[in-house]
C-alpha cells in the first residue's frame, strides 16, 4: 500500500528536498510579492509590450497598425504592403486564440502557410470577431494587432508536429534561471501544451543545449512524430535569447516573468511575448526544482547588474 | 530582503493572533448560550415540559378564606417556564414558595387550581447546600421508650449504610422485627415512620427534616406527594427515600415542600384535600431559549440577536450561516487539494442546487442539462457567434432544456424534472460555456476533468450544507463563522504543495 502510494505520489519533504517551486508559494512568495498588479497589462496588452520593448532595444515582430474600431477594418489593405506577409491577433489574447497567420495575399485573396485561401471578406469578418472580443481574455472588447509574420528558422523544422516551437525562458529579478521548448505532438493535438501531451524539453540555461526531453511526464529522447533526435538540440544565438529575457525585466519591471522568444531566420531571436505568471511545467521539463535556482539568485547574485551583465553572469556561475 | 520576510512573518502572526483570538470569542459565546440560552448541540434536542396541577378542595363554613399553597421554586434541576392560578374570586399571590390565595367569607365546596410548567430536568445531585440547622432538640422518651429506642439503634447498627438509611432499612423489614412492631403505632404509615426515624435522628443528635415531591411520570392524576426524609450528615442535607433507604433526588422528581411548613394551609375552609396530576408534553429545546434567557437575566442579549427575528428571516440567515463552512471547503479544495474547479464558487452553487433537489435526482439532472447544452454549445460554435450572443444563446436553451425535462417527467411522474428547475440557468449556462471552451482549447479529457472536478468539489460542499447537525450549529453558534474566516484567511498564507502537486512532481524526485 504504501509502496504503492510512494510509486506515485512523492512526500512534501521529498519535493522540498528536491527544491520543487509549489503553486501555492510561487503565487504568495513570488508573484504577489515581485509582480505589482498594475504593472500587468504592460505583458497582457500585446500593442503595449511591443512599444514597451521597442524603446528597451529588445527584437520584436515589427508592428504594422492596429485597428480598434470596425469601420476600420477595411483600412487593413492600406496597411500591409503588396506582397507583404503579416499576422493579425487580439491584443489581449491567450493560448494562440484567434492568431491568423497571412502567408501572401494579393488583389481579393490571402494565403496561409498552410495554404489555405481566404477572401478579404473572411478576413475582415476575423478581424470584426477579434475586435469584438471573440478570442479575448473575458471577451472584452479588443484591438486587432497586425504585425509582421515572424520568418522562422527552419533550425525547428524537425523538432515540431505542427506550428513552430518557441524558447520560454523564465526570469527572476531579472537573471534568466530556466529555459525550455515545447514541441507539438500529434497526441496534443498539435498545441504546445504539456499536459495536452506535448513534448517539453529543459534547455540548458548556459548553453541552451539539450538538458532533457519529456513526454507526459515520462523522459524520451526521440520526437514520436518526427523522430527527430530530441537531445542533440542547441538554440542558435543562445546568448541573444539570454539577453532579451534579461532586457525584459527593466522594460517590465516584473521581478518572476516568463519570455516566449521566437528565432526568425533573418533577424534573429524576437521576443514574442511575455507572462506574468508563467507555469510550473518548465521544471519538469528540465527535471529541476525552481525554488533551488531561485533561491540561490536571492543569496548570491549580486544586484542591480546590467541585462548584459547579467546575462555575463549567469554564463559564467 | 529581510523586511519583506519580516512583514510576510507578520501578516502570518497577525492572523494566527486573530485566529486564537477568534476561537476564544467563539468559545465565550458558545459557553455564554448553552449556559443562559440553553442551546444545544444537536439540532432537535427537545424538552420535557412538566405540567404539575394541584387540585385544592374543601367546604368553606362562612369565615374568610385564606389559602396558603407549597409551590416547588425554581432550582438548579428544574426552571420555572409559567404557572397559573385558577380561582375566580381569589386575590392571588405568588411567593417564592408558596402560593397565597385569599377571598372574602364563602360558603360550600371550594375548588382551586395551581398550576404549573416546570423544564429542564438534569440529573440532580439530591444534595442540597443550605445553611446549617440547629442542633435538633432531644425527643423526651419515657424510660421504657428509652429502652426500646436503644434496642432499635442497636438493631440498625447490623444494618448496611449511614444511620438513617440503617434506620429506614430496619423499618422496612419484612417480616418486621418485634421491637420495632412496637415501636411505631399500630397503624403503619410513610408519614409516621418517618417521624419516628426523624425523633431517632434527633435522639443522636442528627437533624432532619420531611421533604414532599412528586415523581414526574408520563401521566399521572389524583395523587398524593410522596413523603421523603432530609437528614443533616457531614455538613449538607441528604435526601432519603422511606422505602428503600436511596440517597439522593430520585430521576425526575421535584420537591415542593420542605421542612416544618405544611403543603397546604386553609384559613375558613374544612374538609380539605389536595390532588396533584402530573402531564408530560415535549417542545423543541430552541423554542425555550429566550424563557431561559429572561430567566438568567440575559433577556436583552437574546432581544437582539438573530434568534428573537421573525422566523422567516431567520431561517433565510440560517441558511446563509452555513456558507462560510462551504467556502471554506472549495478553498481547501482549490489551494489545498488543488483540484481544479471551474469558477471557484460554481461548486457552491451546484450543491445549493443539489440540496433543493436531492442528490440522485440532481446529479442525474446536473448530467442530462450538461450533456445537451454541451451538445448545442457545439453545434453553435460552428457559427463563429459574438461572445454575448452566444451565452445567451445557452442559456436560452438551458431554459428550453429545463422546460421540456419538467414537462416530460411530469408526464411519466418522476422528479427529475421537477429537480431541473432548481438549477441556477445562469450558473448552468455558465459552465457549459466554461466547459466548451476548455474542450475547444485543451481537449475532451481536460474538459471532462474540470466538470467532474468541479462535481466532486460540489458533492463535499453538498455533504456539509446539507447536514443538519451542521447548519445547526452554524446557525445556533454563528460566531464560529468569524473563526472560519481567519481560518480562511490563514489558507491564503498555506504555501505547502498542494496534495494533486505531489504527483504531478513525483517525476522529478527519484
Ligand atoms: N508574428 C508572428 N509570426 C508568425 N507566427 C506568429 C506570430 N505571432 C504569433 N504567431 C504564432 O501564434 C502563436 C501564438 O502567438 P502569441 O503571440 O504567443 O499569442 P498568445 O498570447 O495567444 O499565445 C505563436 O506561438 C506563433 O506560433
Ligand atoms: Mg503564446
Amino acid at each position: 500500500m504504501f509502496k504503492w502510494l510512494s510509486k506515485y505520489f512523492a512526500t512534501p519533504s521529498q519535493l522540498r528536498k528536491a527544491g520543487i517551486l509549489g503553486m501555492n508559494r510561487r503565487n504568495f512568495k513570488f508573484i504577489a510579492k515581485y509582480n505589482k498588479r498594475n504593472l500587468y497589462p504592460l505583458v497582457d496588452d500585446k500593442v503595449q509590450t511591443k512599444e514597451l520593448a521597442q524603446k528597451f532595444g529588445i527584437t520584436t515582430p515589427r508592428l504594422i497598425g492596429t485597428i480598434e474600431y470596425q469601420h476600420e477594418a477595411k483600412n487593413l489593405k492600406d496597411m500591409v504592403k503588396d506582397g507583404e506577409s503579416f499576422v493579425i491577433k487580439p491584443a489581449h489574447g491567450s493560448g494562440g486564440k484567434g492568431v491568423l497567420v497571412i502567408k501572401s495575399h494579393d488583389e481579393n485573396t490571402f494565403t496561409t502557410p498552410s495554404g489555405r485561401v481566404l477572401s478579404y471578406k473572411e478576413v475582415y469578418q476575423h478581424i470584426s470577431n477579434t475586435l469584438s472580443g471573440l478570442y479575448s481574455l473575458g471577451g472584452q472588447y479588443d484591438t486587432a494587432v497586425i504585425e509582421e509574420m515572424v520568418n522562422f528558422s527552419h533550425i525547428f523544422d524537425n523538432y515540431s508536429y505542427q506550428g513552430i516551437p518557441d524558447v520560454r525562458i523564465i526570469i527572476y529579478r531579472g537573471y534568466p534561471v530556466m529555459a525550455m521548448t515545447r514541441l507539438a505532438t500529434a497526441a496534443s493535438g498539435g498545441r504546445a501544451n504539456l499536459h495536452q501531451g506535448a513534448v517539453g524539453v529543459g534547455l540548458d540555461i548556459k548553453s541552451g543545449k539539450t538538458l532533457k526531453a519529456v513526454m507526459r511526464n515520462q523522459p524520451i529522447t526521440h520526437h514520436p512524430d518526427t523522430n527527430a533526435d530530441l537531445t542533440q538540440i542547441e538554440v542558435p544565438f543562445w546568448t541573444e535569447h539570454l539577453l532579451i529575457a534579461a532586457k525584459a525585466y527593466e522594460m517590465t519591471g516584473l521581478g518572476y516573468l516568463g519570455a516566449d522568444i521566437v528565432l526568425d531566420a533573418d533577424k534573429g531571436p524576437m521576443m514574442l511575448e511575455l507572462n506574468a505568471r508563467p507555469g510550473l511545467a518548465v521544471q519538469i521539463a528540465n527535471g529541476i526544482g525552481l525554488s533551488k535556482v531561485l533561491k540561490k539568485v536571492d543569496k548570491y547574485y549580486p544586484k542591480r547588474l546590467s541585462p548584459e551583465e547579467r546575462v555575463a553572469y549567469v554564463l559564467t556561475h | 530582503m529581510l523586511e519583506r520576510l519580516k512583514s510576510f512573518v507578520t501578516i502570518r502572526f497577525v492572523l494566527t493572533l486573530c485566529l486564537i483570538a477568534s476561537c476564544l470569542f467563539a468559545g465565550y459565546k458558545i459557553y455564554y448560550k448553552v449556559k443562559y440560552w440553553g442551546f444545544s448541540f444537536a439540532p432537535h434536542e427537545r424538552t420535557d415540559i412538566w405540567t404539575i396541577e394541584a387540585d385544592v378542595n374543601f367546604t368553606a363554613n362562612g369565615e374568610p378564606i385564606k389559602i396558603s399553597l407549597a409551590k416547588p421554586q425554581s432550582s438548579n434541576e428544574y426552571k420555572i417556564l409559567d404557572e397559573d392560578i385558577v380561582a375566580p374570586g381569589y386575590k392571588t399571590k405568588i411567593d417564592k414558595d408558596r402560593v397565597i390565595l385569599s377571598t372574602a367569607a364563602r360558603e360550600g365546596e371550594q375548588n382551586v387550581y395551581y398550576r404549573i410548567l416546570l423544564f429542564d430536568n438534569q440529573d440532580a445531585k439530591g444534595k442540597t447546600a443550605a445553611p446549617a440547622p440547629q442542633a435538633p432538640e432531644k425527643p423526651i422518651y419515657s424510660e421504657q421508650e428509652k429502652a426500646i429506642a436503644e434496642e432499635i439503634l442497636s438493631l440498625a447498627s447490623k444494618q448496611s449504610g449511614d444511620l438513617p438509611q440503617q434506620l429506614i432499612r430496619l423499618f422496612n423489614q419484612v417480616p418486621p422485627e418485634p421491637t420495632v412492631t412496637a415501636f411505631l403505632p399500630m397503624k403503619k404509615t410513610t408519614k409516621n415512620v418517618a417521624e419516628n426515624i426523624s425523633k431517632l435522628l434527633a435522639y443522636k443528635g442528627i437533624a432532619s427534616r420531611m421533604a414532599r415531591g412528586i415523581k414526574l411520570e408520563e401521566e399521572k392524576t389524583a395523587f398524593s406527594p410522596d413523603l421523603m426524609l432530609e437528614a443533616y450528615l457531614n455538613g449538607r442535607w441528604k435526601l432519603y427515600d422511606l422505602t428503600t433507604g436511596k440517597i439522593g433526588l430520585p430521576k425526575d422528581f421535584i420537591i415542593i415542600q420542605r421542612g416544618g411548613t405544611s403543603l397546604l394551609d386553609i384559613a375558613g375552609g374544612e374538609d380539605s384535600s389536595i390532588k396533584f396530576s402530573v402531564l408530560k408534553s415535549v417542545t423543541n429545546t430552541f423554542n425555550l431559549a429566550g424563557k431561559r434567557a429572561k430567566l438568567s437575566n440575559e433577556q436583552q442579549a437574546y432581544d437582539h440577536s438573530i434568534y428573537n427575528l421573525p422566523v422567516n428571516q431567520q431561517s433565510a440567515i440560517k441558511w446563509l450561516m452555513v456558507f462560510p463552512l462551504a467556502i471554506l471547503v472549495i478553498a481547501v479544495v482549490r489551494n489545498f487539494v488543488g483540484l481544479k474547479t471551474m469558477g471557484t464558487f460554481t461548486p457552491m452553487l451546484i450543491a445549493m442546487a443539489l440540496v433543493k433537489t436531492g442528490l440522485g435526482a440532481g446529479l442525474l439532472c446536473f448530467v442530462i442539462i450538461m450533456g445537451l447544452g454541451l451538445l448545442i454549445r457545439a453545434l453553435f460554435s460552428k457559427l463563429n457567434l459574438l461572445l454575448v450572443p452566444r451565452i445567451s444563446a445557452v442559456v436560452v436553451c438551458v431554459i428550453l432544456i429545463i422546460q421540456y425535462m419538467t414537462e416530460i417527467s411530469y408526464r411519466f411522474d418522476s422528479d427529475i424534472g421537477t429537480a431541473a428547475s432548481f438549477f441556477p440557468i445562469i450558473i448552468m449556462a455558465w459552465v457549459i460555456e466554461r466547459a466548451s471552451i476548455t474542450w475547444e482549447e485543451e481537449g475532451a479529457f481536460n474538459a471532462c476533468r474540470e466538470i467532474i472536478y468541479s462535481l466532486i468539489a460540489a458533492l463535499a460542499t453538498y455533504v456539509i450544507i446539507c447536514n443538519e447537525t451542521i447548519r445547526y450549529i452554524m446557525f445556533a453558534f454563528n460566531e464560529l463563522n468569524i473563526v472560519l474566516l481567519f481560518l480562511i484567511m490563514m489558507l491564503g498564507t498555506y504555501t505547502g504543495y498542494r496534495l494533486t502537486e505531489l504527483k504531478r512532481f513525483r517525476p522529478l524526485v527519484k
